[in-house]
């Protein structure tokens, strides 16, 4: 395989690899990092690249395994707000709605980076990035029934959450 | 679509049963700026998900890779890679040939002389070997002569021992 035909098979899955890096580590830098990383080991196994089936997976899986293992050596946790540094602007509404939505954005991926590692992962891969169920299976190495049931616990664990915030504002 | 089918399609969302298809109807729908208020967190939510996805790295990290995997693929062309490698293993191969033979030395000072080989014709070792037990057995025979000296004490000192106790019978 030469570097043109790699460009243009890994490249495209760039952006789904560094959003699946940033929901795990929680730091944009980092992120760039493990998928600079995935490449180089794509690279390394061009070779092998004909037998893998689904080359998207592989990747993602990759990801996830170098994400895991940094957050293994710097034992500590994606606490960070993943909405950090990131303003959303519709030119269609006022500033304080702009606020409010900004506010309301942080908040929902507060309650996103605090679900457990799994149901992060899962509702990660199924809710942004739109992948199958059989597709979240390859890339997290787990069964289907795990796959749903972290992804039902995800999500209702943040529509409880939404509720109560507004019915409490807790 | 009307809401009384969004609000069934999100109790189907909540229940991890909609499809792929379904859930991206439910995007679509959310992406509309007027909301029922019943359905305001999972519009949050779903607007959340958008902004999330458009979320992408700059055009800067494609050429900072490309330039990356390029210098690795110009290295490898060098053979050096192959050399470096195998001088590795001959210098682990010399450090081991080494270490083992000042290790066999340092093991031989350590043994006793005696223990040491002395002969590499076998005929000549036998040879010393019965020479060795010869002189051996030659000195238990001497020594068996001179423990027989001491019988013949041992027999006198019965002898006296006897007569001293009849000669105290009698009296």
């Amino acid at each position: 395989m030469n570097l043109e035909t790699f460009q243009n098979s890994v490249f495209p899955v760039k952006n789904k690899l560094f959003r699946f890096a940033f929901r795990l580590l929680g730091n944009s830098e980092e992120a760039k990092d493990v998928v600079q990383e995935v490449f180089i080991k794509v690279w390394k196994g061009r070779d092998q690249l004909s037998e893998i089936q689904n080359l998207e997976a592989w990747c993602m899986r990759i990801t996830k395994n170098l994400s895991l293992d940094r957050l293994r050596q710097q034992q500590r946790q994606a606490t960070d707000s993943i909405e950090k540094g990131f303003q959303v602007q519709h030119s269609d509404l006022s500033p304080l709605e702009n606020i409010e939505i900004n506010e309301s954005m942080k908040r929902i991926g507060d309650l996103m980076a605090a679900l457990p590692e799994k149901q992060r992962q899962v509702m990660h891969l199924r809710d942004i990035e739109g992948y199958s169920y059989n597709e979240i299976c390859e890339i997290l190495e787990i069964d289907m029934s795990q796959v749903k049931v972290n992804l039902f616990r995800a999500r209702n664990a943040v529509r409880e959450k939404l509720q109560k915030i507004d019915t409490y504002g807790l | 679509m009307d809401s009384k089918q969004i609000e069934q399609l999100l109790e189907k969302y909540w229940s991890c049963e909609t499809s792929l298809e379904e859930e991206q109807q439910l995007r679509d729908f959310f992406r509309g700026n007027t909301m029922p208020e019943s359905q305001k967190d999972a519009a949050e939510l779903f607007r959340f998900l958008d902004i999330e996805k458009s979320k992408s790295l700059n055009e800067n990290f494609e050429n900072h890779v490309t330039k990356h995997l390029r210098k690795r693929r110009e290295g490898k062309i060098i053979s050096m890679v192959s050399f470096t490698n195998i001088a590795r293993i001959a210098a682990g191969i010399v450090v081991v040939v080494v270490a083992t033979y000042f290790i066999r030395q340092e093991v031989r000072k350590s043994y006793p002389k005696e223990l040491q080989d002395t002969y590499t014709d076998p005929q000549m070792a036998f040879e010393e070997t019965k020479k060795a037990l010869m002189m051996i057995s030659g000195s238990f025979g001497k020594a068996r002569r001179e423990a027989g000296k001491m019988k013949v004490f041992n027999d006198a000192e019965k002898k006296i021992q006897s007569k001293q106790d009849t000669g105290k019978t009698n009296i």
